[in-house]
């Protein structure tokens, strides 16, 4: 896993509905030094998403530049994971075949890249729903399958866009410590985007606050690890903090 | 893509285009025909085929002023018009109660439905032979294949429809006091309404085809008869006023009759038919 | 509400299909007594509706002689080269309209007018352009099929989700990995759906254009019996156009439709 710097990113469109330039993304610089966990919290319309898609390579850049392990990039790549809001699995493809996928294009063997796939899941503890479809899973387990067929491609940085936001409450718990003990043992270098302040500082190392397209504020997260939820949702620490980014995303 | 704010000429048109047509959807359905038409156009014009064999939209509106003037066209279009409604009406009067038998009733689903996908499958237009015999060439046989073509998707669709009910809806009526009937009016019908209009859709669209057929095959009036008394004659510009016709006439039952009803169930209650 | 039989949970399930088909069929085998004994009870003469003897004897004659095959034959052979070629040409063309949102806007309501057109009324013209036979009648098969092919393969590739593109880009897939492996089976149940309808589409034309174009095939077959007033091979003529279409759609159409779909979870 490697570092990402985001320098200097602007984004104007062309709105062909309202015929003018909109300007969703000004002059915005990120550093994700390698092995760190950075979330991106703001209110919706903030350009969090917009930044998210033009790293991952979905939405060409208007100015700046993203750098991945030394290198500029510009377009999608397996060097930067993406792990979607609506999970995006292959409904026609099952668990393994969709874990399978990245290694698939990268052009690693059958045999291989079967036991990669299942390697993986097991991380997850997804052993068992290996040849199901995505449609015959949980939405929780969707979402894990989604981490997972990520990770499994071994990218640079891993792009999380809102993952959790469409499973239930108690699913969502479970998924975040899952989500910080599988970076514990792996140290992925990952950007994390949501609108859940508790979820943010809960997950990340730095909270960066974005406002109207540009950063607001960063926010160092401070908290030991390995982090639960049945010891920080007490924790005076995690309140202040929580409280702090929340006044700065109400504020913006 | 470069930062450069200046845009293409292109893509101000476009944007032009997508704006114009959010603001006036029906533009959007018609405008990219003006292209086509064009382009007809410039192949007759450029002689490519003769012109008796592949006339161009000129001769094509002048065949239609000439036909309509003649009182022709709206003749024949009238009655197509009349066969189509009389045999929708009388498959849908027919179709949906015992659609509402047949999806309500076990026994009857066990006796009825493998007879309903035969004779379904059989197809209207297989049946003009026996009909041509029966009832000679005539209004009957043509009344007689619209109604059977519009009767079955419209039987096997209530059917559909009424077997999607949830359970459940039909405890709760029945625990809220409704009778059995009452369950029927309030819960079935209404429950079962956007998969009867997507069968009136698809039955209409069969109906139409059949119709056309029909006409052609045993006709002595309608659009379809118009269209194959004009290949007969070798005139290729009334064919085509025929086939131009029956498109824009489809657009007419779409727009005015099914696209409301299904507005005014599916879409609105959230239920998706199909 | 139906009461659905009891499912017994020990019977094998090769039993339990034989008892479906049992169940399918008897309703049909009563419906051949009921029609035998209607003409036998009021002596309907064979000139209006014949009775099942005489139906089966003329369907052993043309099985016998061999006509029968010929008709089923020159009939399934231009449904099958008509919709090869219609799925062939319609089904790249829809993934390249599906593909480009700006292309679809305009071609959408240019393929919903021909795919209202599509089949019966291109019978005329057809004949005018390639004259009776085999190239008319193929050609009105083609064009029932490529219309509303083409038409539902664009609506499927639009449907599918912006973010599954998006997760086989960022997961290395290049231009012919995305064709293969994402737009195809993405759009694969409105493939299939589109091939369904349109060959029930193509299925009536052909009968219709057969009756009007050629002197070959199941149409054909009817037709040439009514100048006869020989109502017998009509009705088993209509029995064996009937019996072919349930099972095109029954044990090769449906089925894929509803794998692809049940299993995928694709909603329509």
């Amino acid at each position: 896993m490697k570092s990402l710097s985001i320098r200097n990113l602007s984004k104007t469109y062309f709105d062909p509905y309202a015929g003018k330039h909109v300007t969703a993304v000004q002059d915005v610089s990120i550093e994700v030094p390698e092995g760190e966990f950075v979330s991106i919290v703001g209110p919706s319309g903030c350009g969090k998403t917009t930044i998210l898609n033009m790293v991952a390579g979905f939405l060409p850049v208007s100015g700046g530049e993203i750098v991945v392990d030394g290198r500029a990039v510009s377009g999608p790549g397996p060097d930067r994971g993406v792990v979607f809001q609506s999970h995006a699995l292959f409904p026609w493809k099952t668990v393994l075949e969709n874990v399978a996928f990245g290694p698939k294009m990268r052009g690693v063997g059958p045999k291989e890249r079967e036991a990669i796939a299942r390697d993986y899941l097991a991380l997850a503890g997804l052993s068992h729903a290996a040849d199901r479809y995505p449609n015959e899973l949980s939405g929780g387990m969707q979402q894990r399958v989604g981490v997972v067929r990520a990770l499994a491609n071994e990218p640079a940085v891993l792009l999380m866009d809102e993952p959790f936001a469409s499973v239930d409450a108690q699913t969502r718990m479970t998924l975040q410590e899952e989500l910080t003990r599988i970076w514990q043992e792996r140290r992925p270098t990952i950007i994390f985007i949501t609108h859940d302040v508790p979820e943010a500082v809960f997950l990340a190392n730095r909270v960066v606050v974005l406002s109207k397209g540009r950063v607001l504020e960063e926010v160092e997260i401070d908290l030991p690890r390995p982090r639960s939820w049945e010891t920080l949702i007490e924790d005076e620490r995690f309140k202040t903090l929580s409280s702090r980014v929340l006044q700065l995303v109400r504020s913006a | 893509m470069s930062a450069a704010l200046s845009v293409n000429p292109f893509l101000r048109l476009w944007s032009g285009y997508l704006r114009l047509v959010a603001r006036r959807p029906a533009l959007g359905q018609i405008l990219p025909f003006v292209p086509l038409v064009a382009l007809w156009a410039g192949v007759v014009e450029a002689g490519l085929f003769p012109r008796a064999f592949f006339p161009g939209p000129v001769d094509v509106v002048r065949s239609f002023v000439d036909l309509t003037w003649k009182g022709i066209l709206p003749a024949y279009l009238e009655d197509s018009v009349v066969r189509l409604a009389v045999g929708a009406a009388a498959g849908i009067l027919t179709g949906i109660p015992l659609g509402l038998l047949v999806g309500l009733n076990a026994t009857a689903h066990r006796a009825l439905w493998p007879i309903l996908l035969f004779f379904q499958a059989i197809g209207d237009i297989a049946w003009l032979p026996l009909l041509i015999i029966w009832f000679g060439f005539g209004l009957e046989t043509m009344t007689f294949v619209i109604v059977y073509t519009v009767l079955f998707p419209i039987v096997l669709n209530t059917v559909l429809g009424v077997r999607s009910i949830p359970l459940d809806m039909h405890r709760a009526a029945q625990s809220l006091g409704a009778p059995k009937w009452r369950i029927v009016a309030e819960v079935v019908i209404p429950g079962a309404l956007p998969n009867i209009i997507t069968g009136l859709r698809n039955g209409l669209g069969y109906g139409w085809r059949a119709l056309i057929a029909a006409e052609m095959i045993v006709g002595t009036s309608g659009v379809g008869f118009m269209m194959f008394d004009a290949r007969r004659a070798g005139s290729v510009v009334e064919i085509l006023l025929g086939m131009i016709i029956l498109g824009l006439l489809w657009y007419a039952v779409d727009a005015l009759i099914l696209a409301p009803l299904e507005r005014a169930t599916g879409r609105r209650w959230g239920l998706v038919a199909q | 509400m139906s009461a659905v039989g009891n499912i017994g949970a020990g019977r094998s399930a090769a039993s339990e299909r034989v008892r479906a088909a049992f169940s399918f069929l008897l309703p049909l085998f009563v419906l051949l007594v009921v029609w035998e004994a209607t003409v036998r009870i009021f002596d309907v003469h064979p000139g209006i509706f014949p009775g099942v003897g005489p139906v089966l004897r003329a369907g052993a004659e043309s099985v016998a002689n061999g006509t029968l095959f010929l008709h089923i034959a020159a009939s399934f052979g231009r449904v099958l080269t008509g919709t090869t070629l219609a799925i062939l040409v319609g089904v790249p063309l829809g993934i390249l309209m599906g593909v480009s949102p700006g292309v679809s806007t305009v071609l959408t309501p240019l393929f919903r007018f021909f795919s209202v057109l599509a089949g019966i009324a291109w019978i005329p013209i057809a004949t005018l352009w390639f004259g009776y036979g085999f190239g008319a009648i193929t050609f009105v098969i083609f064009n029932a099929v490529f219309f509303v092919v083409a038409y539902n393969t664009l609506l499927g590739v639009s449907g599918i989700p912006h973010a599954l593109r998006n997760a086989a880009w960022s997961l290395g897939a290049d231009r012919k990995t995305m064709l293969f492996e994402v737009l195809l089976p993405g759009a694969l149940p409105n493939i299939v759906t589109g091939i369904r309808t349109g060959l029930g589409f193509a299925w009536r034309g052909l009968i219709a254009a057969e009756m009007i174009a050629t002197n070959m095939g199941l149409g054909y077959m009817l037709f040439l019996a009514r100048d006869f007033y020989r109502t017998e091979l009509i009705v088993f003529g209509m029995v064996v156009i009937g019996i072919l279409w349930l099972l095109i759609d029954r044990l090769i159409l449906a089925p894929l439709e509803r794998r692809t779909i049940e299993r995928w979870g694709l909603v329509r």
